[in-house]
């Protein structure tokens, strides 16, 4: 047994078989890598200063969390994958050994050696055992590629190479190791410790002669640092570039609700003469930094619902010409994206939701759209849908004294026969027009009713939000109906909004106080939930297997799930069950975006894939929380075998009809007829 | 000499009938009425015409009218005028009559109303009623003038009956080196289909995805339009599902359509479809859901299993 | 080549009852000719698209819709009167004389007034070749000449015409640009130039005057049958559409 003072004496040489003429050539060659990289991540800034200013978030309070939470943590990497595991191992095994390196290039340049005793024993376990992970990582990495080859991943020689390097990095740095473990004749107790140099030296190199063994170190140093230096060199220009711009991106990206879309400005459009991006250099600086970000993962392509349903949409596709562009020197991005890969986008965020590196997709063409309408792209039926915004107020093009109409028989308050109300219930176009929809209008109003909750409707001075005016990308529409709807709710003293549709409800949320409205908005899902809360609205469930689509307007994008499980009495409903994709990670229905209104063939139908999950789940009620949806839903459930027998029901008219008979017996009979 | 000259029109060398109710109309203007008809070998189609109680059917019968081109016909439809004395020019409303008789109205140096519906008189003077704004009102108008050009609404007036003693038949002399030349007719393609345009039919049954198939679709909203005399019609989700081509397609993104009678087979009713068809003025709707919103829009709404609905209703229009 | 592309301001056809301002646009028919052009145009086929409608000054905010779309420069000639179809094709006569253009397009009819006349007359007053209710032009022979495809009752038409022409448009031709801030913010620089009937040389007078307007009757609300002899006998009797 050795003595704790031989352990605590355990060390090792560095640049042992190094001369100082070597040494000299060694530091010189790192610089010099160290400065290629630099300089070439120089040239990617000016090709980002080309943006325009701005687009930055300044607070370092923020870029501390956000590294810490992204970056570290690597949040939105875990998944039970391997790509994750893979990731996982590779990005511990890199960041330790890297860390553990310049620990010993402080011991060795620095005032203090302390690598020695068992902190140097305990470090040549941790590097062992990270080298290790690294090596994994890299193979599992090969692997993947080589058999599980997900499309989404990007396939190219490039990419293999990077990873040769990387598995020659880790495998020669244990050669080097145990060569130097080998010629030195450390310690056996000691070097257990770096177990894998450890059993190389034991296994491969038994027999060994030093002198050899000495110039075998010699060349695999070389060789290794060679390989350092050339890695370190080509960072820039291959995947790896995310290291760097990685984290860049997750520190100084803005902070903005996700469903908050940035107003235009009119000098904006009179300075540039155009609404949103038509050359590359229209985009921030932030977001040409953004595109430099992208490993190229795929998890965006895998997420989208665009791309699920073979349409020429792939938000990692977007990303990757863009910077293609970017990297060309710049150019029209319209010559490089075609019209209708823009247009096919929902904006369900679950791109931006899944980027580990926290590129806003959505952004991006939510920018080139703008350009797209305002030269004139767009016709059709959402050309039509806009005209309608700007003529009826509606995108239905119903008269906007039809307004009223669903509150027929109903006995609603208006905001003029009710003035002193506390809620602003907003009915939103679709709750208003859409005769599916008027019955969740009814189903609401009744239980607000019923619960005695104090609200009243604006009526005909209801107009819409302008939400598919913004999502299809006339901004200048939708400033103007947002303008003229803060004006008639800040007349009508409104402070507290809740409404049955998602996309309402972000809008007036988390875009109107950009045109000065503020006011407290909920979805009818929160309200209808306190009510259930507060005893005022039961919730039994019912008896038949149910699931519940949660809308990506109120789950995703802002987070809310909890309300309508409870509305629907989930927790307690043995015949509860969950869709596949639901949450917070739940999957569109295909009508965000102003898709609504777009023609869709039947073959690319996002319901359709939406509606077979539904089905799959084997409920005979499906409900959801979104007129859209509802519409959607409704209609891809028909469509498909085994559909016809799900019923499609907003969480309201469920709620509705599990009141007690005196008060509701279903929004059925009599009103609609 | 007469003192109204009715353009009657051809499809296909047969007379096409809605044309003839142009004449209804001649008679309710009073005064002697010739026929006009332009073609090519048209004796036997001539032969048909005469019964209908006009001082003279005036034929214009050479090869250079063997095809409907404007330039030609408007010149020979305002020599006949010309040469007849005629003050007013008729026709029935459709795509021939309205492409050529405003040009033969410009050559008269006269004005012209499309799709006249009735004749009133007001202060003494005859005035026309005619629909406006896509038919949501009716215009009561007066012209001035020796001349005036009118087209009727075939539907506003009944088919004339012909029952008159023979009239004589004119034939035109015409120079065929006069004859405008700067129109070529190149091809025509007709859909096969005897039912009546979409868009301009006076009764459409139209389906929606509960049809199942393209076979019982035409069987039964085929088989229906065919009992009314009526177009075919399908909702989009129909025509996506492949149950009836495109063209068939009624909505907001389809053809939008205003019959007298609007039948909707297994429709629900969705905001798009109903945009395409809130103008008909009766609306039927047959669906197995009581609460489709169809019902809200429909005059007439019987809830039923449209399989076996269709068949017993055709039966019923057959003997009705 | 020279497009001559004449459209008329209309009140919304989409406007609902009741409501309190009761916006013009654009003739939807002529906006699917101004979109025709456009495209003729972005084919290099055209070198200059010329807008013209017959109003008074309230019709500005539609030239400049039309310039917004993309319309060169417009004329507006300024004629607040009702006129009737013949008496616009005559004072677009004067105008054509002036701007000889190789081809004139026009909706094949105003939403407004459902005539469907005024291309027809005009290139009868002209003695000019005339295609209508196209879905489709070509350009032939360097341009001397055009196919078009027409919609007739009966089917597709396909006819060749002489240019110069007059040529109304159908529906299924294009679907029309929306326009939207960028587009008429360059409108604003181009010309809009008012011409007097005078300036033109002609004087009409209107020929038909509208006596009176009327609504037909409301829609009554619906009703439930309970079978087929009932649904049938209601369609015979009540409806009389059987």
């Amino acid at each position: 047994m050795p003595s704790p003072s031989a352990m605590n004496n355990a060390t090792r040489e560095v640049f042992g078989n190094i001369t100082p003429w070597m040494q000299m050539v060694f530091f010189v060659m790192i610089a010099v890598s160290i400065g290629a990289i630099v300089w070439q991540v120089m040239g990617h800034v000016q090709l980002w200063r080309k943006g325009r200013a701005g687009g930055f978030e300044h607070n370092w309070r923020v870029w501390i969390l956000r590294l810490m939470t992204y970056a570290l943590a690597q949040k939105r990497v875990h998944k039970k994958s391997l790509g994750a595991l893979l990731h996982l191992l590779l990005f511990s095994g890199f960041i330790v050994l890297t860390i553990g390196t310049t620990l010993l290039g402080i011991a060795y340049d620095g005032p203090y050696n302390f690598h020695h005793g068992w902190y140097y024993l305990i470090y040549e376990l941790t590097m062992d055992v990270f080298g290790v992970a690294f090596c994994l990582g890299c193979i599992l990495a090969m692997y993947r590629r080589a058999f599980q080859r997900p499309a989404s991943l990007g396939h190219n020689w490039r990419d293999w190479w990077l990873l040769g390097i990387l598995l020659a990095l880790g495998l020669t740095g244990f050669w080097v190791e145990a060569l130097r473990m080998h010629y030195t004749q450390v310690q056996p107790e000691i070097a257990h410790w770096s177990v894998v140099g450890w059993l190389i030296d034991v296994t491969v190199l038994r027999g060994l002669d030093v002198p050899t063994a000495q110039t075998m170190h010699l060349a695999s140093w070389w060789l290794h640092t060679i390989l350092v230096a050339g890695f370190f060199a080509t960072i820039p220009v291959n995947r790896f570039l995310h290291v760097i711009t990685g984290p860049l991106n997750i520190a100084v990206r803005p902070e903005r609700p996700m469903g908050e879309l940035v107003p235009l400005t009119m000098e904006e459009v009179e300075r540039s003469g155009r609404t949103g991006v038509a050359e590359l250099q229209n985009f921030n600086r932030q977001q040409l930094l953004s595109l430099d970000a992208c490993m190229e993962c795929g998890r965006c392509e895998d997420a989208c619902p665009a791309t699920a349903t073979g349409k020429p949409l792939s938000p990692k596709a977007v990303v990757v010409d863009l910077r293609n562009l970017m990297s060309l020197g710049g150019g029209n991005v319209h010559e490089t994206i075609r019209d209708e890969t823009l247009w096919s986008c929902t904006m369900c965020q679950a791109c931006v939701q899944e980027c580990p590196v926290l590129i806003g997709h959505v952004d991006l063409i939510s920018d080139m759209r703008r350009d797209l309408v305002g030269e004139g792209k767009l016709s059709g039926p959402p050309a039509k849908a806009l005209q309608q915004i700007g003529s009826q107020a509606n995108p239905y093009g119903r008269p906007n004294g039809d307004r009223f109409a669903w509150a027929e028989g109903l006995d609603i308050p208006t905001v003029e026969s009710n003035p002193d109300f506390e809620y602003l219930f907003w009915v939103g176009c679709a709750a208003s027009f859409d005769p599916r929809a008027q019955k969740v209008a009814r189903a609401t109003a009744r239980l607000f009713k019923e619960a005695g909750v104090n609200f009243a409707v604006l009526g005909k001075e209801e107009t819409c939000t302008g939400d598919p005016a913004r999502r299809i990308g006339d901004e200048f529409l939708f400033q103007e109906r947002a303008q003229a709807n803060v004006e008639t709710l800040d007349r009508r003293r409104v402070k507290r909004i809740v409404t049955p549709c998602p996309h309402c409800h972000n809008t007036l949320k988390n875009e109107y106080p950009q045109f000065g409205g503020q006011y407290e908005v909920q979805h009818h899902s929160a309200l209808l939930a306190e009510l259930i809360y507060s005893g005022k609205l039961t919730n039994d469930p019912g008896s038949e297997p149910i699931t519940l689509h949660d809308p990506c307007y109120l789950a995703r994008v802002n987070g809310e799930v909890d309300a309508t499980r409870a509305v629907i009495g989930a927790a307690k409903d043995e015949q509860y069950r969950e869709m596949p994709r639901c949450g917070k990670k739940t999957f569109c229905c295909g009508a965000g975006g102003g898709r609504m209104w777009f023609e869709e063939p039947p073959e690319q139908r996002v319901s359709n894939l939406r509606a077979q999950e539904a089905i799959e789940t084997g409920a005979q009620t499906l409900a959801t929380a979104c007129p859209f949806c509802l519409n959607m839903m409704s209609d891809g459930l028909a469509g498909m075998p085994g559909g016809e027998k799900v019923k499609v029901l907003d969480i309201a008219e469920l709620l509705l009809s599990r009141q007690t008979p005196i008060h509701a017996n279903g929004d059925s009979n009599k009103i609609d007829e | 000499m007469a003192a109204t000259l009715v353009l009657i029109e051809l499809d296909r060398q047969q007379v096409k009938r809605p044309s003839l109710h142009a004449i209804t109309l001649a008679r309710q203007l009073g005064g002697d009425y010739a026929l006009l008809v332009l073609g090519h070998d048209l004796d036997k189609i001539v032969a048909t015409l005469v019964s209908y109680g006009a001082s003279a059917v005036i034929v214009a019968d050479d090869p250079a009218l063997a095809e409907p081109l404007a330039d030609r016909y408007a010149k020979v439809i305002a020599e006949a005028a010309r040469q007849h004395g005629a003050t007013t020019l008729l026709g029935s409303s459709s795509t021939f009559s309205k492409d050529v008789l405003p040009r033969a109205a410009a050559l008269l140096d006269a004005p012209m109303l499309t799709d006249v519906l009735a004749i009133e008189q007001v202060n003494g003077a005859t005035a026309y009623r005619r629909p406006i704004n896509a038919g949501s009102m009716v215009a009561t108008v007066k012209v001035e003038g020796n001349f005036c050009v009118l087209t009727a609404r075939a539907t506003a007036f009944e088919a004339p009956a012909a029952d008159a003693a023979p009239c004589p038949i004119e034939r035109l002399k015409l120079e065929a080196a006069t004859l405008a030349d700067g129109m070529q007719f190149i091809s025509r393609e007709q859909p096969v289909s005897d039912r009546p345009d979409l868009t301009e039919a006076r009764v459409v049954v139209s389906g929606g995805r509960p049809l199942k198939d393209p076979e019982t679709f035409e069987r039964l909203v085929g088989g229906l339009a065919d009992a009314l005399g009526g177009a075919v019609g399908a909702t989009r989700a129909a025509v996506d599902a492949g149950m009836a081509p495109n063209d068939y397609q009624i909505g907001q993104t389809g053809k939008v359509v205003a019959p007298e009678l609007y039948i909707a087979l297994g429709i629900s009713g969705a905001i798009q479809h109903l945009a395409g068809i809130k103008d008909s003025r009766i609306i039927v709707a047959i669906n197995k859901d009581p609460e489709a919103p169809i019902f809200q829009m429909a005059t007439y709404g019987l809830v039923g299993d449209l399989h076996q609905i269709v068949p017993q209703l055709i039966e019923a229009i057959r003997r009705a | 080549m020279k497009v001559l592309v004449s459209f008329k301001s209309v009140p919304d056809p989409y406007a609902g009852l009741g409501d309190s301002a009761s916006k013009s646009v654009i003739n939807p028919f002529d906006e699917i000719a101004i979109e025709e052009a456009l495209r003729i145009r972005e084919r290099g086929e055209a070198t200059e698209i010329v807008g013209v409608t017959i109003a008074a000054t309230a019709a500005d905010e539609q030239i400049r819709a039309a310039l917004a779309m993309g319309v060169d420069r417009a004329i507006r000639i300024d004629d607040a009167r009702a006129l009737d179809p013949y008496a616009v094709a005559r004072i677009l006569r004067a105008l054509v004389a002036k701007e000889a253009p190789q081809i004139v397009l026009m909706g094949k009819q105003a939403v407004d007034d459902d005539s469907n006349q005024v291309g027809q007359m005009l290139a009868g007053l002209l003695g000019w070749p005339q295609a209508t209710f196209i879905s489709k032009i070509e350009f032939l022979e360097n341009k001397t000449r055009a196919q078009c495809t027409r919609e007739t009752d009966g089917g597709l038409e396909i006819i060749a015409i002489n240019l110069p022409a007059v040529v109304t448009t159908d529906l299924r031709l294009n679907e029309p640009r929306y326009v939207s801030l960028p587009g008429l913010m360059k409108a604003r620089k181009k010309p809009i130039e008012v011409l007097t009937c005078d300036q033109l040389g002609v004087t009409v007078q209107p020929l038909t005057t509208t006596l009176s307007t009327s609504r037909p009757p409301k829609r009554a609300a619906g009703t439930r049958v309970e079978s087929v002899e009932e649904l049938v006998a209601k369609l015979k009797q009540e409806a009389k559409v059987l």
